[in-house]
């Protein structure tokens, strides 16, 4: 690997460590430990399916996974800088991709972990919601009262683009396993989004208002992802053409980040805590 | 605008469902024109059946209360609020009283106006409904 890009990589594969598994775990650590003391379950019960203590122990679980992963993260740096024999790893000697893709899919975990989380505790407060009044919107929900149709446009023609650019680069010959990935992608991401505007209400307390700025933050985030994985797809196909072999690993690491900033971090910027609406989860709370 | 269903009110629910977009209707809260949920949304945010809510816009439909217009999906009918103020139910009540009330003064038993009823309403009867 060339030196400037060895450096580059070192550089830049610290910061995969630090803002996956510092940065914003410990900003999702804060707003739990934020919303945990300003609505407390004496409060706001309805928030709260299972005692206080439960939650304060799934608190402490993702702030030690994300601790030991952090660490993790610091010891394959230390090993790539100054242990590993890399030729010994890919036959052209630079640094593998596989060291920021395993390590970032570790990373993700604790996410993983979150996402279970939160799908339990909205079971768990259906369950237990004893409210017989309903509440819904009468009017129709569509893609784009949530998300400009340019910029879903412009997300399709990216994923054309990338799978157009991809064919063009191989003689037309398609590329089935990276072209399958991409596609498979995309499709994941119109599902998602399709239950987020479509699907049932998972939150059984949530105001119209929250639902419909949730969702509109969910499908910015997975519009963003999606022009990042085609323009990551393009720089691939370019990449395996030319030989650019030595950009993997930086290109890898700043793909993983970039997914994190653009899922993550999209949702917290748009999600501001100060805008829930936070009633609907005390006692005497109307069904929302 | 907001529908709000209590699934522990005596009403049913489709009943509410019919009787609150007739209401926003008769309160200029919706216009002719205006788009309705689709069944699935309405049925999945109030948690209820989709045959609930398909039976709420079945009748509305039938009353020129809404319209359905394919893929495009559903929306107020032109004529609804005119329509929106017809009480079926209540027109079927009144017949049904005068027409009861015909048959006692010819003297016809409560018992056989019964039978005669459940005769036409199964089908059974010459004239069948």
């Amino acid at each position: 690997m060339e030196t400037w890009a060895n450096n580059l990589f070192y550089i830049i594969f610290l910061g995969q460590i630090f803002l996956t598994s510092y940065y914003f775990p410990e900003k999702i650590l804060a707003r739990m430990r934020y919303v945990l003391a300003t609505y407390p379950p004496s409060t706001h019960p309805r928030l709260y399916p299972k005692p206080a203590e439960y939650y304060k122990t799934g608190q402490a679980t993702f702030r030690l996974a994300n601790r030991i992963i952090l660490v993790l993260g610091l010891v394959i740096l230390f090993a790539i800088v100054f242990v590993v024999d890399h030729s010994s790893f890919a036959d052209d000697g630079y640094i593998s991709e596989a060291w920021p893709v395993v390590y970032g899919m570790i990373q993700f975990l604790p996410l993983v972990y979150l996402e279970f989380s939160e799908f339990n505790q909205f079971k768990l407060m259906r369950q237990t919601n004893s409210a017989t009044s309903r509440k819904a919107e009468l009017r129709p929900r569509r893609l784009f009262d949530f998300i400009s149709p340019s910029l879903f446009g412009l997300a399709v023609i990216l994923y054309l683009t990338a799978v157009g650019l991809d064919l063009y680069l191989h003689q037309f010959v398609m590329n089935w396993g990276q072209n399958l990935w991409l596609t498979g992608g995309m499709l994941f991401f119109a599902v998602i989004g399709g239950i987020k505007v479509y699907g049932r209400k998972s939150n059984p307390h949530q105001s119209n208002l929250d639902r419909a700025r949730e969702t509109t933050a969910a499908l910015l985030s997975l519009t963003y992802l999606s022009i990042t994985i085609s323009i990551f797809y393009m720089f691939l196909s370019v990449d395996n053409v030319y030989n650019l072999d030595y950009l993997d690993a930086i290109l890898m690491s700043v793909y993983f980040q970039a997914i994190v900033l653009l899922s993550i971090g999209q949702l917290l910027r748009n999600l501001k805590l100060k805008d829930i609406n936070f009633d609907v989860y005390k006692d005497d709370a109307v069904a929302a | 605008m907001e529908i709000v269903i209590d699934i522990d009110d005596t009403v049913p629910p489709f009943a509410q469902l019919i009787a609150q977009i007739k209401n926003a209707v008769l309160n200029d809260a919706l216009h002719p024109g205006d788009a309705l949920p689709s069944i699935r949304q309405l049925a999945g945010d109030l948690e209820l059946n989709h045959k609930t809510v398909a039976k709420a816009y079945r009748f509305l439909e039938r009353d020129s209360v809404i319209q359905t217009k394919g893929y495009r999906g559903t929306f107020i009918h032109p004529q609804a609020r005119a329509n929106s103020a017809v009480d079926l139910n209540a027109w079927v009540m009144t017949k049904l009283n005068k027409t009861i009330a015909t048959f006692r003064d010819a003297g016809v038993t409560d018992s056989e106006i019964r039978i005669a009823f459940g005769n036409v309403m199964n089908n059974r009867s010459n004239t069948g409904a």
